[in-house]
C-alpha cells in the first residue's frame, strides 16, 4: 500500500475544504454595502436578506461554478489527452451565448415567445444551448472514437455558433451590453434555487466521472491497452462527453463564461500531487471551486461598491500563473 | 489438459490501411505452454496477437478455449486474456501515474464499477510488482523511471490481471540481461502454473527458450513446432535468409548471424 | 351613549379599511405580469435613463433613491446612488437600498433574480413616440401623480413648436442620421426617424430596412443626403471616408455635429423628446439653408 501517496491526496482534499469553507465565511461580508452588513443582520431584516439570500448563495454558487469548471477542465483534459484542454473546446461556450441571444432576442417579441422565456428563463436557455452544441458537436464528429476529429468538430461548431450569435447581437443592438455582461461572467444572479441546481448537477457528475475514470486511466497507457483491459471504450466516452457538456452547461448558464478555471485546476492539483484520474478529478473539482470562489471574492472587493466581472479576473489571474509556470520551466533549463 | 488448444486461429487474415498484412492463418496454440513467435520485421507478428487478443478487426476466427471469441463479452475475455502491446506507442500521459497505481490499472477486468480495490487486488499487484522487482517504486510516478524500469512496471501491470492467457509483444524491450532472465523464469513459472504465455520475441535464443515456436513470414505461419524440433530451426533459418545458424551452447538454444 | 358610538366607530374602521383596501392597485408591465402593489411607491429604483427621466418629468424625482450609471438627467439624479451599468446592475446594492419598485428595461438580466428576492419589479421600456405617451400614462397609474396629460401635452406641443421653426424651405430635404461609425444608421421606422418625420424632413433610410440598420457605406454614398446628424466621435474621418467627399452634405458643409450630452437627448426616447426635437430643429435651421 502506498500511504504516503495518499496522504498526500488526502491532505490535499482536506485542504481545499477548508481553505473553500473559510472563504464561503469571509464571503459573508464582502459585497457593496461591506461588513456593516453582517453585523447588523441580527436586528435589520434587509441587512439580514443580504447577508443569507445575496451573499452566501452568491459565494457558494461561485464555489459550485467552479468544481463544475474544475470537473470539467479534468474530464476533458484527460478525454483529449492534452494539458491544454480547457470545458468549452467542444462549443459548449459559444451555444450557452447564443441560446441567450436568442431568449434575449425573443422576449420582446411576441406574447406567446415572451411567455416561453420568461419560462424557460435565461439560465435555461444557456444550459439548453450549450447542450445541444455539444450534441451538434458530437453528431458532426460522428461519435467519440476520433479525438482529433472530435476537437475539429468542437472548433467548428463554436466558430459558427458565435457568428450566429454575431448575427443576433447586430440585428438587436439594445442586447449587446446584456450578452456582454454573460460573457464576461459573473455571480451577481446567483441565488439559492441556482446553487441547487448545481448542486445537484455537481454531484452527479461527480459521481459519473469518478465511476467512469478508469476509461481515463486505461487511455493513458493507450487505446488498444484500454480495450484489452474490457472497457467499452465507445460508450465510456460518450458517457465523458456528456458528464462534460452537463456540468459546463449547468455552470455556463448560471454564471456565464468564465475562463481558466477549468484549466488552470487540474494543472493546480497536478502541480500538489500526481495520481488517478478519479482522485484528480474529485481534486479539480474542489480546487476550481476554491479557485472561483477567491476570484469572485476579489471581483467583489477590489472596487467595492462596484464590481468587476469576474471573467476578466479570472483571466488575468489565470494568464499570469500561466506565465510564471513558463518563466519557471525556462529557468530550470528549456520548455518541456 | 496441456494439449488442448488454449487459442485457436481459424483462416484469420487482417488488412492494415489498404494492404494485407495476415493471410489466412490456421492456428493451434497449445494451453500450459509457452509459445515464440518469430519472423523477420513486417512478418506480421504482432498484428497477428492483436488479432488473437480481439484487438483487431479481421477475418476468420478466433477462438479461446474452444469459445468463439466474438462472442464472449469484453469484460470475461479480459479477465481470461491479457495483453501486452509494444511499449513507446502512446504512453506518454501514463507519465503522471504513480507505478502502483499503473499495475492497478491491471484488475480492472475484474473490478466492479465504483468499487474500491479489493484484498484480492491489492495482493495481485504486490505479487506482480514484486515478480518483476519493481515493488520498490511502488510510490514513484511512471515518467521518473528509465526504459527498463518503465518495461518491468508495464509488465507488472499485464500479470496483475493473472489471466489465463498471456500475450506479450516484445515483453523484453529495454530489459538488461538479468531482467531478461528473470522475465524468462516468470513466463516457465506461470506455464508450470498451467497458464498459456504467448510472446512475440526479437532476441532469438530467448525465443529458443520456449516451448513451442511460431515462425511467421510474409504474413503467413511458415512453421509451427517445438523449440528443440530441428525443422523448426531449419524453418527459423530459412526465413532469415540462411544469414543466422543456430547452434547449441551450454544446454541452451542459441542463434548466431553467419 | 356608549350604545351610539359604537356603530359610528364601526363606520370609521370600516372606511379606514376601504381606504386602505383602496391603495393597493395592480398594473400590467409591458411582459404581460401583474405586479400588485400596495401602494403607489415611495422608494423607486430606476435602471433605464429614459424611465429615469419620466419619472421626475411626473414630478415624483424625489421618489427615486437609485438609478443606473448612465442616468444623468435631470441634474439632481446624479447625486443618487449608482447602481451598476449596462453589463449588469449590482443586486445587493439594489437591495440595500430597501425599493419598493425596480423599473428596468426588457433585456434587463436582473429581472428574475429581483423578484426571486422578493421585490417588485416592473418592465417599461419605451421605444416609439407613441411608447414615450403609454410610458408615462403607465407611470403615472404607478406612481398616482395624474400628472402624465399635462406633461404629453407639453412635451407634444414643444416638438411641434419645434418643427414650425424649421424654414420651409428646408423641409423635405433628405437626412441621414448616424448613430455610431460601423455605420449604424436610424431609419425612419426608429425613435429619431419618428421625430425627423415631424419636423418635416425625409430620411434616407426607409423603414423596409429597420429601425437600426447596420449599413453598407455605399448605400449612403448612393443616396447623397442633403444633411448629415451625426455625434462628435463618430464624425471624426468622416471627410476622409471613401466615397464620402462626393456626398453633397459633406461637400456643402452641411454635417451637424452632436457632442456627448447631446447624442444622449436625442438618441433616448423620453420625455425629452421635444429637447431632441429642438436641437434637431436647431442643426437644421443652421445648416440646412
Amino acid at each position: 500500500m502506498h500511504t504516503a501517496h495518499l496522504r498526500r491526496v488526502v491532505l490535499l482534499g482536506a485542504a481545499l475544504l477548508v481553505l473553500g469553507a473559510a472563504l464561503l465565511l469571509f464571503g459573508l461580508g464582502i459585497g457593496s454595502t461591506g461588513f456593516e452588513s453582517l453585523l447588523a443582520a441580527r436586528h435589520d431584516p434587509v441587512a439580514l436578506q443580504i447577508v443569507w439570500d445575496i451573499r452566501l448563495p452568491r459565494t457558494l454558487g461561485a464555489w459550485l461554478a467552479g468544481a463544475l469548471l474544475g470537473l470539467a477542465g479534468a474530464v476533458a483534459q484527460g478525454l483529449f489527452r492534452n494539458p491544454l484542454a480547457d470545458p468549452y473546446l467542444l462549443g459548449s461556450a459559444s451555444g450557452a451565448s447564443l441560446g441567450v441571444a436568442v431568449a434575449l432576442m425573443l422576449f420582446g417579441g411576441s406574447a406567446a415567445s415572451t411567455q416561453w422565456v420568461m419560462r424557460l428563463g435565461l439560465t435555461g436557455a444557456a444550459f439548453v444551448g450549450a447542450v445541444l452544441a455539444v450534441l451538434l458537436t458530437l453528431t458532426l464528429a460522428r461519435g467519440v472514437q476520433q479525438t482529433l476529429r472530435l476537437l475539429l468538430a468542437g472548433v467548428i461548431v463554436g466558430v459558427v455558433l458565435g457568428a450566429a450569435k454575431d448575427l443576433i447581437t447586430i440585428a438587436s443592438a439594445d442586447i449587446l451590453q446584456a450578452i456582454q455582461g454573460f460573457i464576461l461572467g459573473s455571480t451577481g444572479l446567483v441565488g439559492w434555487s441556482a446553487c441547487a441546481v448545481m448542486g445537484a448537477v455537481c454531484a452527479v457528475c461527480l459521481l459519473a466521472a469518478w465511476a467512469l475514470a478508469p476509461v481515463l486511466d486505461g487511455l493513458a497507457l493507450g487505446e488498444a491497452t484500454a480495450r484489452s483491459l474490457g472497457l467499452p471504450l465507445g460508450a465510456m466516452r460518450a458517457a465523458l462527453v456528456v458528464v462534460l457538456a452537463l456540468a459546463t452547461g449547468a455552470a455556463v448558464a448560471q454564471t456565464g463564461l468564465i475562463a481558466f478555471v477549468g484549466l488552470a485546476a487540474p494543472h493546480l492539483v497536478r502541480s500538489v500531487v500526481k495520481t488517478t484520474h478519479a482522485r484528480l478529478i474529485v481534486l479539480a473539482a474542489l480546487m476550481g471551486g476554491l479557485l472561483l470562489m477567491a476570484a469572485d471574492l476579489l471581483a467583489r472587493w477590489l472596487i467595492a461598491p462596484q464590481e468587476l466581472p469576474v471573467g476578466v479576473l479570472t483571466a488575468v489571474l489565470g494568464g499570469s500563473y500561466l506565465l510564471w509556470l513558463m518563466h519557471r520551466r525556462s529557468a530550470r533549463g528549456g520548455l518541456s | 489438459m496441456s494439449l488442448a488448444a488454449a487459442i485457436e486461429a481459424r483462416q484469420v487474415s487482417a488488412t492494415l490501411g489498404t494492404t494485407e498484412v495476415l493471410h489466412g492463418i490456421d492456428l493451434a496454440l497449445a494451453s500450459a505452454r509457452w509459445t515464440s513467435i518469430v519472423g523477420p520485421n513486417g512478418a506480421g507478428k504482432s498484428t497477428l496477437l492483436k488479432a488473437l487478443a480481439g484487438l483487431l478487426a479481421h477475418r476468420g476466427e478466433v477462438r479461446l478455449f474452444g469459445e468463439a471469441e466474438g462472442g464472449i463479452p469484453a469484460r470475461i475475455r479480459a479477465q481470461r486474456l491479457s495483453w501486452l502491446g509494444q511499449s513507446g506507442t502512446g504512453e506518454a500521459s501514463a507519465d503522471d501515474l504513480m507505478v502502483y497505481d499503473v499495475a492497478m490499472l491491471g484488475r480492472l477486468p475484474h473490478q466492479r464499477w465504483l468499487a474500491a480495490p479489493s484484498a484480492a487486488d491489492r495482493e495481485a499487484v504486490e505479487r506482480a510488482l514484486r515478480s518483476t522487482q519493481a515493488w520498490d517504486w511502488r510510490d514513484r510516478p511512471l515518467g521518473q523511471l528509465s526504459g527498463g524500469e518503465r518495461q518491468r512496471v508495464l509488465l507488472a501491470r499485464a500479470l496483475a490481471v493473472e489471466a489465463q492467457v498471456l500475450l506479450m509483444d516484445e515483453p523484453l524491450a529495454n530489459l538488461d540481461p538479468p531482467h531478461q532472465a528473470d522475465w524468462m523464469q516468470t513466463a516457465r513459472a506461470l506455464v508450470a502454473e498451467g497458464r498459456t504465455v504467448v510472446s512475440v520475441l526479437h532476441e532469438l535464443p530467448m525465443a529458443l527458450a520456449a516451448d513451442e515456436m511460431v515462425v511467421m513470414d510474409k504474413g503467413r505461419v511458415v512453421h509451427h513446432g517445438g523449440c528443440d524440433d530441428p525443422a523448426t530451426h531449419t524453418a527459423l533459418e530459412q526465413v532469415f535468409d540462411h544469414r543466422i545458424r543456430v547452434h547449441r551452447v551450454a544446454e541452451q538454444w542459441i542463434a548466431l548471424p553467419k | 351613549m356608549k350604545m351610539s358610538r359604537f356603530p359610528s366607530l364601526l363606520a370609521a374602521i370600516g372606511l379606514s379599511l376601504c381606504a386602505l383596501a383602496a391603495h393597493a392597485f395592480d398594473v400590467v408591465d409591458e411582459r404581460g405580469i401583474t405586479v400588485s402593489l400596495p401602494q403607489p411607491p415611495q422608494r423607486i429604483v430606476s435602471l433605464l435613463p429614459s424611465l429615469t427621466e419620466s419619472v421626475c418629468a411626473l414630478g415624483a424625482c424625489e421618489r427615486l433613491v437609485g438609478v443606473d450609471n448612465y442616468s444623468n438627467s435631470p441634474a439632481a439624479v446624479r447625486a443618487l446612488p449608482q447602481l451598476g451599468g449596462g453589463l449588469e446592475p449590482n443586486v445587493e446594492a439594489i437591495v440595500a437600498l430597501r425599493p419598493d419598485a425596480v423599473l428596468l428595461a426588457k433585456s434587463s438580466r436582473v429581472t428574475q433574480r429581483l423578484e426571486a428576492l422578493g421585490l417588485k419589479v416592473l418592465v417599461l421600456e419605451p421605444k416609439s413616440h407613441a411608447d414615450v405617451q403609454r410610458v408615462l400614462d403607465k407611470l403615472d397609474q404607478v406612481l398616482g401623480t395624474h400628472e402624465a396629460p399635462r406633461v404629453w401635452r407639453v412635451i407634444d406641443a414643444s416638438v411641434s413648436a419645434a418643427a414650425q421653426s424649421v424654414p420651409a424651405s428646408v423641409r423635405g430635404k433628405r437626412v441621414y442620421f448616424e448613430i455610431n461609425s460601423t455605420p449604424y444608421a436610424a431609419g425612419e421606422s426608429s425613435f429619431i426617424g419618428e421625430t425627423l418625420a415631424r419636423l418635416g424632413m425625409k430620411n434616407i433610410v426607409p423603414a423596409r430596412l429597420g429601425p437600426f440598420p447596420k449599413l453598407n457605406p455605399e448605400y449612403v454614398v448612393r443616396a447623397n443626403p442633403d444633411l448629415i446628424m451625426i455625434s462628435v466621435r463618430s464624425a471624426q474621418g468622416l471627410e476622409q471616408r471613401p466615397g464620402w467627399g462626393g456626398i453633397r452634405a459633406v461637400r456643402e458643409g452641411r454635417v451637424c455635429r452632436f457632442d456627448a450630452l447631446q447624442s444622449d437627448v436625442l438618441v433616448r426616447p423620453g420625455p425629452r423628446m421635444d429637447e431632441a426635437a429642438r436641437l434637431m430643429a436647431q442643426c437644421l435651421v443652421d445648416k440646412g439653408k
